[in-house]
């Protein structure tokens, strides 16, 4: 019912990674030159999980690129003062002199050293959450790559808003920077506060509907009901920040109300260290000579070397050891003679002997019968026993799994919950197998690009980990970035995204109050800005405005005006998703429900001209570093592989001339032949060309590598589960080191390095740290509030966009404050009604809207708004949590990590002026 | 033959509007407009709640009361069942969106841009829709995709290309899309492998829009279901409430004023000539101004005011709007020919036209589907036996005012009487027959009764009693009959304006989600 075109429409076919769930190929209507339906590649259907479908999200971008409030040419400031009050009075200036100024900054900055006084990179850049900026941003990172240094640890959310304790643990155990089912299997899931389908991206949504539909059963557990609980068969309104304890209970069940038969023992045995005997100081019993852990083996009765081939490993025995040594921090050698020890199994069984059902109810508020169901759901759905054959091999099938949300999965408590889940995962044998729990990629190990691959045989049987060095000769002693993720955080590890992943809210913090025996802190000389909004998307957003205000220089590459890029320096236009050329990573396994049986490379392309001054993104980096005098260094870059892929290898060589500044079009021809060489083995090299017209490549993607279990069984390694011993030692060489250095403020945070974690009271903790820091009676504060990702929103930068908030307001929440129907009523409040929300730090103001899916001391805000630049979401009026909520050190737990909550008082209030 | 219908899974379906944005691509329509759009709705009490999420927008009913009311034959059906608009035909009344029962139906009256008139984007200009300007629009079942891609022949439902859009995109395989009559179809074969419903079914509808809400025998299930277990929620709540229709507005309530009074007055006045050898010309006059009036108010409340006079009497078989413009028609010029020739012969005929005029305007409201307080079949006795107390009202006013001698003023107050006690009746009538519709509707409708008991028939009547007995006191007779007619615009402007809660939606199941405890009982939003 639309009207009659001049010319026929094309559909453009590219690619949508809005957020970490993509990305998702799509295609673009094109009339007249103007960009007018995104639509599904339905070419894909066959080859992308969710059919060639992308979400609400990619509609928005028709509008994103026309939105009247783009900037659309380089802008200065000329206001030298910086503050959210202060006009920055940006005029239009030309690319030359923005480009200009900014490498004459760059230059200027170099000479002073690439390092500052306290040892800081000079230039420091924030990206957006999950990696997803590097899909827009063409060859900035060739550019960055060829800086040098460069501090990445000014966060905007990252490592607080994000997975990070199963980031991290995650990697450790299983090469899982993220966790999934494999939902296409799995019959049974427990969700503690998971919101897939808000935030599971299309691939996430399109499984969990077929799971449904062949009868999976999903309980949630989470203090509201979200999307995901709405799609589950069981809502269990949990209090927050008392997942642990559930999760402990089950462990309980299993190992107290069941026979051990009904467990996967040939898993226990034989692939995690259950079975290795710990001696009295906590550490594995090893033997003296060869230093291995020692097991006790039922054919021989006798204690051996873990990797006795034909041993048969015994869980539980009275054990009584000779001439076993035990290895502690910094090399400390503990010789015992006849040592009566225990295994890490009957450790583990002691360590949840009193974590019963119900003694969870009183901690969680969910009746004990609950627990123990579901805990003997979950066992009964494990199928112990049963195989399944997967592309010709037969492994264990094991369809159940535990999944964490944001706030479970972060901060004090992240820990235990991962812990406790993997561990259950390994009691019924469902870690890495077909139906258990996945782990979709590796972002700190390395090859980022295979999981098998990054599997090596480390110390004591276990996996190789990357850990960041504490002993005494390797220690990061002097911090490398503001954020100091690896002098804190060993499991952090040391690859790219290791900054990103420290504890980003140090580098905030530290700007004003830094920590005793710490260096001084500095500003950046020169800071990148690209697709975040720290002054929205953090916490303490207030204190974040006025420590940004400092920073002498910063560059926003931005297409509205924002909160953070008010403070910018110079603001630079880039070409907008459907403007600009990039070729990405498609399939294989990415975040959560991203594997494929696919894998391969599609292309982002321009689908109409792009607005005004706004430039590709690789004309901007490549043109920057030719005025910095980085070009060679930055082609160099690019032929190793910085945007993504090498461009010369044994099997092809498509490097670029390295001291010629290149067009957007050959970097990428480049980039395509390469990319083309690399999936058939160097035997073909289609360029830029092909993938215009086809939009994509893929080869297949075997199905068997969506599991690590077969490699693992390969090269006989064990999961590192249940028992903790190498961090045990890991912490306490950290905390020599940190303390030989008079640091003493890390100490509550070194705590956590328990080869079995106990259960803290986390909402105690929580209450406790509100109160002293802030100097409060905590009860007159007695809401928990909480957030949710929004599907319409997350990730997406575009509160500007008018499609987005039109159909976003259809999900209800997308307003105001949730709060529960009959607590409202109780306080006389309304649907519609103005309330003021007060945490002992700062104070919002929204509508109420009632529900009776959330539990009645919980407040819920969706997303992250509150804008005041931002144009049109500055007059949503709608509240965000992230002001409300303090950077505190003793909210931070021992990765660095800290969680979406605070406590807060509610009450009627005026309509905000 | 072929019935295009569409299919929600319910236990599929997230939420995530992508459908709705598909559709505002596909379609390219105004901001705030959302012919495809997913509810968002909760049921039972904390903590035995459950929330689902319900797509909706014109279901292409086998029996559209769209279709039925619409008075410039501009909503049709087509033989493949889907419910069109003809946009160059019609006029904007919007008679139809009062008449849809799933609120399914948009009219913008401006052009309408996402950043505003000075900000108009590039894709708003090569798309935009002039001939959607003040008329009625809603989900086409995409038949621009449809009809092309059958010709190609491809199949709708299976080739995307011939596909709507909503179902093209949906990321959760919850919409289908396909041929009810053929018993292969994809649809065919989810209809009866699936328990289903349609939404409103007592309003007998026959929706082409089905939701799946729990496997049937035959359905895909394949891990053992779970007995059920907890209490059944009790059906409250969350989602959106039924709302204030805002189509008809005091433009609408004008015309029932306007004319309803002077209906009222001509079958009063006509009935007073033959009675009483009254003279018609003066209340001829009064009530053709009248029905003028109102007319003329309703004419500014349609979107294509040129347009209206012109396409308005295009559906005499069904449409109480135009069969209400064509007694119209008839109704003024024999009135003005029996005030300017003053035949007495026309009374009779001009007595029909007018209680026709009235029982149109009645019949007018009851065949609103869409709003509850509107569609019982009293409601059109209400709007007759009102208009003729308003009728009576400014008979008697007239008369005293313009004839005082001609007039028996006693039989004038009886029939005053007799008429505001009828309308008491008539509205008890009403409010007894109106047992189920939206609590705001009825909050309304119960804070206004005392007035209309009170004021409008209480206070007329004793005045007009008091008049009886006190003759000689024409001031206390004027005062009773402007009670009685001030009650009686009263009544309709209400009614209209402030009553008019829509139907809303509902689900007869919550959805199955996956093994759980099964769907649970459905959920009437804003209902009691």
């Amino acid at each position: 019912m639309t009207q009659e075109r001049s010319s026929p429409a094309r559909h453009v076919p590219t690619y949508c990674y809005q957020c970490v769930a993509g990305p998702d190929l799509l295609t673009v209507k094109v009339e007249d030159g103007v960009a007018t339906e995104v639509e599904p590649n339905f070419a894909a259907a066959d080859v992308h999980p969710a059919a060639g479908r992308i979400c609400v999200k990619a509609y928005g971008l028709v509008q994103k690129t026309y939105n009247p409030d783009r900037i659309v040419t380089p802008l200065r400031r000329t206001n030298p003062r910086k503050g959210r009050d202060e006009n920055p009075r940006f005029i239009p200036i030309s690319w030359d002199e923005a480009l200009d100024a900014i490498a004459a900054r760059l230059k200027e900055t170099r000479d002073r050293g690439l390092h500052d006084s306290s040892g800081y990179p000079r230039l420091a850049a924030s990206f957006g959450g999950g990696g997803t900026p590097t899909a827009y941003m063409g060859t900035f990172p060739a550019l960055l790559s060829a800086w040098g240094p460069v501090d990445f640890g000014f966060g905007s959310g990252q490592g607080v808003k994000c997975y990070h304790s199963e980031h991290l643990y995650g990697e450790f155990w299983h090469r899982a920077f993220t966790v999934c089912p494999d939902t296409p299997l799995t019959d049974y899931v427990i969700s503690f506060g998971g919101n897939v389908e808000a935030s599971g991206g299309v691939c996430g949504v399109k499984r969990y509907a077929d799971a449904r539909e062949r009868g999976i059963r999903r309980v949630q557990v989470e203090p509201h009901l979200s999307i995901t609980g709405a799609c589950s068969a069981e809502w269990v309104p949990i209090k927050p920040k008392t997942d642990p304890a559930f999760l402990y209970a089950m462990l309980h069940v299993l190992l107290h109300e069941h026979a051990r038969d009904d467990l996967d023992l040939e898993f226990i045995k034989h692939r995690t260290s259950a079975p290795y005997l710990v001696g009295r100081f906590g550490f594995y019993i090893r033997d003296a000579e060869t230093r291995k852990p020692l097991i006790w083996d039922a054919r021989t009765d006798s204690a051996v070397p873990f990797d006795t081939p034909g041993a048969e490993p015994v869980l539980e025995a009275p054990f009584l050891v000779d001439g076993g040594i035990e290895i502690g921090a910094d090399g400390h050698v503990w010789r015992h003679k006849a040592e009566r020890c225990q295994s890490a199994f009957e450790i583990l069984v002691a360590h949840v002997r009193n974590t019963t059902p119900l003694w969870a109810s009183r901690i969680c508020d969910v009746p004990a019968k609950t627990i123990r169901r579901i805990a003997n759901e979950f066992l009964h759905h494990a199928r112990v026993g049963a195989t399944i054959d997967i592309e010709g091999l037969t492994l264990p099938h094991r369809p159940v799994a535990i999944v964490l949300g944001k706030s479970v999965n972060n901060g004090w408590g992240g820990f235990d919950c991962c812990w406790a889940r993997t561990v259950l995962a390994c009691l019924v044998g469902a870690l890495e197998v077909p139906g258990g729990i996945l782990g979709t990629t590796v972002r700190l190990n390395r090859p980022a690009t295979s999981r098998q691959a990054s599997v090596r045989a480390g110390p004591d049987g276990f996996m190789a980990y990357p850990m960041n060095p504490t002993d005494k000769e390797r220690w990061v002693a002097r911090p490398e970035v503001r954020n100091a993720n690896r002098t804190l955080i060993p499991l952090v590890a040391n690859s790219p995204w290791s900054q990103a992943l420290g504890p980003t809210h140090l580098a905030w913090m530290m700007q004003d109050d830094p920590p005793e025996n710490w260096p001084e802190p500095t500003t950046p000389d020169v800071w990148f800005v690209y697709r975040t909004n720290p002054l929205i998307s953090f916490w303490d957003t207030d204190k974040i405005g006025r420590t940004i205000a400092r920073f002498p220089f910063t560059v926003c590459f931005a297409y509205t005006r924002d909160e953070t890029n008010h403070f910018a320096d110079i603001v630079l236009p880039e070409c907008t998703d459907l403007e600009s050329l990039q070729l990405i990573r498609i399939g294989g396994t990415k975040y959560f429900e991203q594997y494929w049986e696919h894998q391969g490379f599609a292309l982002r392309q321009p689908a109409v001209e792009p607005a005004a001054e706004a430039r590709d993104f690789t004309w901007i980096a490549t043109e920057l570093a030719r005025r910095s005098g980085l070009l060679r260094e930055y082609n160099e870059a690019l032929a190793k592989g910085a945007a993504g892929v090498p461009l010369k290898t044994e099997e092809y060589d498509f490097a670029l001339d390295p001291d010629t500044a290149h067009s957007v079009e050959d970097t990428w021809d480049a980039i395509c032949r390469a990319a083309s060489a690399e999936l058939t083995a160097g035997a073909e090299s289609q360029g830029l060309d092909y993938y215009r017209e086809h939009g994509y490549r893929v080869a297949p993607f075997p199905r068997l590598d969506w599991y690590l279990f077969p490699e693992l069984a390969a090269q006989g390694l064990r999961f590192e589960l249940p028992y903790q011993e190498r961090l045990h030692r890991v912490g306490k060489e950290l905390a020599n080191r940190l303390h030989e250095r008079g640091i003493s403020w890390w100490d509550a945070q070194l705590e956590e390095y328990d080869p079995l974690p106990e259960w803290k009271d986390y909402p105690g903790l929580w209450e406790r740290a509100l109160a002293e820091n802030f100097q409060v009676d905590i009860a007159e504060f007695p809401f928990w509030l909480l957030t949710a990702r929004s599907m319409q929103y997350a990730w997406g930068g575009n509160a500007d966009i008018q499609m987005i908030k039109e159909v976003a307001d259809n999900v209800v929440g997308h307003g105001g404050v949730i709060i529960n129907a009959g607590k409202a009523a109780e306080l006389g409040i309304a649907e519609g009604d103005w309330v003021e929300v007060r945490s002992p730090l700062n104070a919002t103001r929204g509508r109420a809207v009632l529900r009776q899916g959330i539990r009645p001391d919980t407040l819920l805000m969706i997303g992250q708004f509150d804008h005041w630049a931002t144009p049109m979401a500055k007059s949503f009026q709608v509240p965000s949590m992230n002001r409300l909520t303090p950077m505190l050190l003793d909210l931070t737990d021992a990765t660095g990590s800290g969680a979406d909550l605070v406590k807060v008082a509610l009450r009627r209030a005026k309509r905000p002026s | 033959m072929t019935r295009w219908a569409m299919i929600a899974d319910l236990r599929r379906c997230v939420g995530c509007q992508t459908c709705t944005a598909a559709c505002k691509h596909a379609n390219a329509t105004s901001p705030a407009v959302q012919w495809r759009k997913v509810l968002d709705m909760e049921a039972g009490i904390f903590p035995e709640v459950e929330r689902a999420f319900v797509p909706v927008g014109c279901m292409h009913c086998a029996d559209p009361p769209c279709m039925h009311v619409c008075p410039s034959t501009a909503t049709r059906q087509r033989a493949d069942g889907i419910v069109t608009i003809d946009y160059d035909i019609c006029i904007g009344c919007a008679y139809c969106a009062v008449a849809c029962p799933y609120q399914a139906r948009y009219k913008v009256d401006a052009p309408r841009f996402a950043y505003g008139r000075a900000s108009r984007m590039a894709h708003e200009a090569v798309r935009e829709q002039p001939r959607r300007v003040g008329v009625a629009q809603k989900c086409t079942f995409c038949t621009d995709r449809i009809d092309p891609g059958l010709d190609r022949g491809l199949t709708p439902g299976i080739n995307p290309e011939a596909t709507p859009a909503c179902v093209n995109s949906c990321i959760a395989d919850a919409l289908h899309f396909g041929d009810l009559d053929d018993a292969e179809s994809n649809v065919s074969a989810l209809l009866r492998d699936n328990k289903h419903f349609r939404m409103h079914e007592e309003l007998e509808t026959e929706s082409g829009f089905y939701y799946l809400w729990e496997a049937g025998p035959n359905g895909t299930r394949r891990i053992p279901a779970y007995a059920p277990s907890g209490e059944p929620l009790r059906p409250v709540v969350g989602g959106p409430q039924p709302w204030l229709q805002r189509h008809w507005d005091w433009r609408a309530a004008a015309n029932f004023i306007c004319g309803g009074t002077g209906g009222g007055l001509l079958a009063v006045a006509t009935a007073g000539l033959v009675g009483f050898g009254t003279p018609l010309a003066p209340f001829a006059l009064t009530a053709a101004a009248f029905v003028a009036a109102g007319l003329f108010f309703v004419w500014l409340e349609t979107g294509r005011p040129l347009r209206a006079p012109f396409q308005v009497f295009r559906h005499p078989q069904t449409s109480w709007m135009t069969r209400e413009s064509m007694v119209a028609v008839m109704l003024l010029p024999t009135a003005l020919a029996a005030a300017w020739l003053g035949w007495r012969d026309l009374a009779g005929p001009l007595a029909i036209l007018a209680l026709a005029f009235l029982y149109c305007q009645g019949r007018m409201l009851t065949e609103a589907k869409a709003i509850p307080a509107w569609r019982e079949p009293m409601t059109a006795t209400l709007i007759v036996s009102t208009a003729l107390a308003e009728g009576a009202g400014v008979y008697l006013i007239a008369a005293t005012l313009l004839v005082p001698e001609d007039v028996p003023a006693p039989a004038a107050l009886a029939v005053l009487i007799l008429m505001v006690l009828a309308r008491a009746g008539a509205w008890a009538a009403y409010r007894w027959q109106l047992t189920s519709a939206p609590t705001l509707a009825l909050d309304v409708l119960g804070r206004f009764a005392p007035w209309l008991i009170l004021g409008g028939t209480a206070l007329p009547a004793a005045l007009a009693l008091a008049a009886l007995f006190l003759n000689g006191m024409p001031v206390v007779a004027l005062l009773a009959a402007l009670t009685a007619v001030l009650g009686g615009w009263a009544l309709k402007f209400v009614l209209i304006t402030r009553a008019a809660y829509n139907q809303g939606f509902a689900v007869e199941h919550m959805p199955e989600r996956g093994t759980g405890v099964g769907g649970g009982p459905g959920v009437k939003p804003g209902w009691a």
